[in-house]
């Protein structure tokens, strides 16, 4: 039988991390700890319970895995000084919850003798997953649900930093939605988010500028738009070392449309030797948060496929 | 825009002393956190809180936290913890329905007065579904000899649900909002959906399915009682508004009306149990009206 344990976590500051450890009826020594990371501000079992079933198939297959909330979220200790939620993921994208993270890791080590990890996490837990692999060799691998390559203070001014596919989608819902009196209405009574209908609608008009490639990390503010310049380093440096990702992405999630074209096309040369090690999937349909079960079910199988294509691969070339 | 990483760690401040576990109800495990106050002294007081349903409980845990953390300052032990279906506890949400949350709010109860025997006074709060889920509870064990120590103690009802169908109504628009969002409309409508759930086809609402159980239990226009309520202990059922000026909500007016000891209060706060763009780390003035009402109504 498996097992649940309530469990809590000194961070490095003295407050303590709330968390539940899934141990595995048969844990398999060849395999890594599985820490899945919680999202934003939404607690260890992620929005939707979202990270339920994940942890289920994960446990099932000989993985020991802990969840865990950061300090200031869920039932930990702390207080977050933020007023404005933007904020607050803003310094999760820079790396607020990195020193938790390698504080779980360490308790990880001396309570449970592991030494070889693959984080997971949505968004927020995505980012958080991959800094903290800059900042520690033994993890191995990463378990991205919508990776976030932007930051979220921007959010303030939305139209501005949409993507190009992201424009082209609410162009055409803008056009349906002109048919139907209700959306006029809103419009007409200061309800409609006026900066986003201009910067897509625009597009109906002008040609849209060709946009040029994505400034490199250490560029300027200016030039580099919203993209979060913590992200390219750290993913470059993760894939230099030989570290895998899977990048499961919603098909309905601005955040696919962001890392293709404020990432993958700018640095497309620069990547181009580590796709063997990046896997990268899109959930038709899916949203954000993934929460009709199907998209949850699919997260779950390509999941189990990647970490055994994985692991099978590993054992061998330990063989 | 801020690229500096966030370096600013508030360290550890008030001695907490909080617990996390896992306690039984029937077959079911539920995950609870026991607050306690860090005097060293037995308990006398307590409260069991009880969360709202879906997404919603996501979004107002801190204020929960926070509030839990005040009530043990103030010398009560506190039990948090997540119903069947919801959290860390077992069970798929499409089978849970009001019968099974009732009866994990009986274990939490137990639970709490195994852990602090000391407790003479067992209070119950409760946001949103949560706050119906305490209201009902109350009067079902109103004679009950097993729950005496929470016959006489305060209820506290925060924003409460007491048209379980015009709420099931709003949990269905979120379902719609979805498939705005997905497909670029809505492809079934509230009637179909209704319809799906009552076949026996669960219907998904941000991630949390539900399913005929919860909505022939808890789905009637009269989740609670209209007449007068059994509850003995004094009784706050709290507004949360935009403004403290908001007009006065008919039903929880009659709600208050229907306890011997009942009062309506009104809290300024925003939804917090939404997604709303404020952090609510903590309902302020919610917290506040409710611990002053507490002080003069728990002595």
């Amino acid at each position: 039988m498996s097992e649940v344990r309530a469990i809590s976590i000194d961070n490095a500051v003295g407050l303590k991390l709330f968390g539940t450890l899934h141990v595995p009826a048969v844990r398999r020594p060849d395999l890594p700890a599985v820490v899945l990371l919680s999202p934003g501000v939404k607690m260890r079992v992620g929005p939707g319970r979202l990270y339920v079933p994940l942890t289920e198939m994960l446990v099932a297959e000989g993985y020991l895995v802990l969840r865990f909330d950061f300090f200031g979220l869920g039932d930990s200790e702390g207080d977050l000084d933020e007023t404005m939620l933007a904020d607050v993921y803003n310094n999760i994208e820079v790396g607020r919850y990195v020193d938790d993270t390698l504080c779980a890791l360490k308790w990880l080590r001396q309570h449970h003798g592991c030494s070889r990890f693959v984080l997971g996490g949505l968004c927020g837990g995505a980012i958080t997953a991959l800094l903290a692999a800059e900042r520690d060799a033994s993890i191995e691998g990463l378990l991205s649900i919508g990776m976030t390559v932007t930051l979220a203070s921007n959010a303030a001014a939305p139209g501005k930093f949409l993507t190009d596919s992201e424009l082209e989608w609410r162009r055409r819902l803008y056009l349906k939605k002109m048919l139907q009196t209700k959306y006029w209405l809103r419009f007409l009574t200061f309800r409609s988010e006026y900066g986003v209908i201009w910067h897509a609608m625009k597009r109906a008009i002008f040609k849209p500028a060709v946009k040029p490639a994505t400034a490199a990390p250490g560029a300027p503010v200016e030039q580099r738009g919203n993209a979060n310049p913590l992200f390219p380093r750290a993913f470059l440096a993760f894939l230099g070392r030989g570290g895998k990702a899977l990048m499961l992405f919603s098909e309905k999630d601005r955040l696919l449309s962001e890392y293709q074209e404020k990432f993958v096309t700018p640095y497309a040369q620069t990547i181009e030797p580590h796709l063997p090690q990046l896997h990268q999937h899109v959930v038709p349909n899916a949203n954000h948060v993934l929460s009709l079960r199907e998209w949850q079910q699919e997260l779950v199988d390509v999941s189990r496929r990647w970490l055994s294509d994985q692991y099978r691969a590993l054992t061998n070339e330990r063989a | 825009m801020s690229t500096a990483p966030a370096t600013k760690v508030q360290a550890r401040e008030a001695v907490l002393n909080e617990s996390p576990f896992f306690f039984k109800a029937g077959s079911r495990q539920l995950f609870g956190v026991l607050h306690l106050p860090d005097t060293g002294a037995a308990c006398t007081r307590a409260f069991v809180m009880s969360h709202p349903f879906g997404e919603e409980k996501l979004w107002s845990h801190r204020v929960f936290v926070s509030c839990a953390r005040a009530l043990a300052e103030r010398g009560y032990a506190v039990l948090r913890f997540d119903y069947s279906g919801a959290g860390d506890s077992t069970e798929d949400t499409a089978d849970t329905s009001l019968e099974m949350h009732l009866e994990d709010l009986g274990a939490a109860v137990a639970e709490l007065l195994k852990r602090c025997p000391g407790a003479t006074r067992v209070g119950l709060l409760g946001l949103r579904l949560g706050a119906a889920y305490a209201a009902l509870f109350c009067e079902r064990i109103a004679g009950d000899a097993r729950f005496a120590r929470l016959h006489g103690a305060p209820l506290i009802l925060w924003e409460c649900v007491t048209d379980g169908d015009a709420y099931i109504m709003e949990l269905l628009r979120s379902n719609m909002a979805t498939q705005m969002a997905v497909y670029g409309e809505v492809r079934d409508n509230r009637e179909v959906l209704m319809a799906r759930i009552r076949s026996g086809v669960p219907v998904n609402v941000d991630g949390y399915d539900i399913g005929k159980p919860l909505l022939e239990s808890a789905g009637r226009t009269d989740l609670l009682p209209a007449g007068p309520m059994r509850h003995a202990g004094a009784v706050l059922v709290l507004q949360i508004a935009a403004s403290a000026q908001a007009k006065v909500r008919d039903d929880l007016q009659k709600l208050a009306g229907n306890y011997t000891k009942g009062t309506l209060a009104r809290a300024a706060e925003q939804p917090f149990w939404r997604e709303i763009k404020p952090f609510y780390g903590r309902a302020n003035e919610l917290q506040r009206v409710t611990l002053e009402w507490l002080e003069q109504n728990d002595v």
